[in-house]
């Protein structure tokens, strides 16, 4: 192993000739040389590119403060919108639930959001209307995200439409025409935090035979 | 001094300790949650944070932690004022405080039974409780009481009555070892490993120094059978 930089993620730090393990979790590896420590919590730890949920706490001139479950508030600033200028400040109420990216994040400083992507365009980035948040751990939203589709919302799509918004810091955002059908599918959702694929499935097909 | 057999009310022997059970994510709404339990003391330790902002006389530089001791009955005393500030510092001294400055974290231990042991059975409940919420640790921390008899003898976990007749004993808290995997052209550790030192030491009752020493060794042999379960405990409940 000598001779060979690594990159070390999350829960990992180096000690320094060792690297020693901040966290309890599973040691992943990524090919060819970042490993990180996976774990699931109910607080989340800012990360470059993730897409989360952030609930905004106040605005200042500048900055909107958003609570994104992190250590400290994270900062949106006032112009990081597509088209954004002095003159057209979007006004968010306290309160207003937006779908951010994170655009700056280490320990020392709040983290720096942002409604735009690389490109500067919108891309789906923005308040969210109606519908229900709930809470869950980051574990479950990286279930939620994976690749291929995760079972239960495969299952849960097969008969019912809906709309979701997941946020890996722990925040699912799910909206559908009926109330009934958004209270189906966050409980579904909740309760698919600990079940393999199949018993996902036969869970879903459990409560749909309910609603009939 | 020869291992004598001492008579324990319950029929352990003097290195024996009660049953361990730990189970962590017990509250619903707490960032983290562990109950341990040694025998009939049962703590119930949650963990909040970290959220932002310190308290007016702490370091902004560093993360701070906060305990608050709730007996199972009565008022709060000095007594309880003792144990917040034990386990303050004793988590200070385990957790990486540099990873996320001016932030708090509040532990809230939570005492659901006493039979003795009860310092050592909170500051096992706290570490766990750290662990689930996810805050940066350097290493676990196992705690065990020792308790000197008059025969000189040394016994392990005593129960409350064990206590109160005995004529003195200490807690300590041990850092647990690492689980390490070395490279092989790696040379002999200098250093003394990591397992050697002490977190903590809190004695009661007037007790002669070699006893003293005696009881750090008995109970960091000890500790590590409470290391090898804490480890077992978390592997089980990580996904």
């Amino acid at each position: 192993m000598s001779n060979q930089t690594i990159k070390l993620g999350a829960g990992l730090r180096q000690d320094c000739d060792t690297i020693s393990v901040m966290k309890a979790g599973t040691l992943r590896l990524s090919k060819p040389n970042k490993y990180w420590v996976e774990s699931s919590h109910k607080r989340y730890v800012p990360c470059v590119e993730d897409t989360v949920l952030g609930i905004v706490v106040d605005s200042k001139p500048d900055n909107f403060l958003v609570d994104i479950k992190a250590p400290t508030l994270a900062f949106l600033p006032v112009l990081a919108f597509e088209g954004g200028t002095r003159r057209n400040i979007p006004k968010f109420e306290v309160g207003t639930l937006l779908y951010v990216r994170v655009v700056k994040a280490n320990n020392s400083m709040n983290p720096e959001l942002s409604c735009m992507d690389d490109t500067g365009k919108a891309a789906e980035f923005g308040p969210l209307k109606d519908g229900y948040v709930f809470e869950t751990s980051t574990g479950l939203s990286r279930m939620l995200l994976s690749s291929p589709t995760c079972p239960v919302l495969e299952a849960l799509g097969k008969s019912l439409s809906y709309e979701l918004a997941v946020g890996l810091n722990g925040r699912v955002w799910v909206n559908a025409a009926s109330p009934s059908t958004v209270i189906l599918v966050s409980n579904a959702i909740i309760n698919s935090e600990f079940l393999s694929g199949v018993q996902q499935k036969i869970m879903v097909e459990k409560l749909m035979k309910r609603l009939q | 001094m020869g291992e004598m057999e001492v008579d324990r009310a319950d029929g352990r022997t003097a290195s024996q300790l009660r049953p361990l059970a730990c189970s962590r994510n017990t509250l619903h709404r707490a960032h983290g949650s562990a109950r341990w339990s040694q025998g009939d003391t049962i703590v119930l330790a949650a963990v909040y944070g970290p959220k932002a902002g310190t308290k007016k006389g702490e370091n902004p530089e560093k993360a701070s932690i906060e305990v608050i001791w709730k007996p199972k009955t009565g008022h709060i005393g000095k007594l309880e004022k003792e144990y917040e500030m034990v386990l303050k510092r004793t988590l200070q001294s385990i957790c990486l405080l540099t990873i996320h400055p001016n932030t708090t974290t509040s532990i809230i231990v939570q005492v659901l039974g006493d039979d003795g042991a009860l310092l050592p059975c909170a500051i096992n409940a706290s570490c766990a409780a750290l662990v689930d919420a996810g805050i940066p640790l350097k290493h676990l921390a196992v705690s065990i009481c020792c308790g000197l008899t008059e025969s000189g003898s040394v016994i392990l976990d005593p129960t409350k009555a064990e206590e109160q007749k005995i004529q003195a004993f200490a807690y300590l808290v041990f850092p647990n070892s690492p689980l390490s995997v070395l490279s092989k052209g790696s040379s002999a550790e200098d250093d003394e490993p990591i397992e050697h030192g002490t977190i903590t030491s809190v004695t009661h009752g007037v007790m002669p120094v070699l006893d003293y020493f005696n009881c750090l060794e008995r109970g960091r042999a000890a500790s590590a059978k409470i290391s090898e379960f804490l480890r077992r405990s978390l592997e089980s409940q990580t996904k």
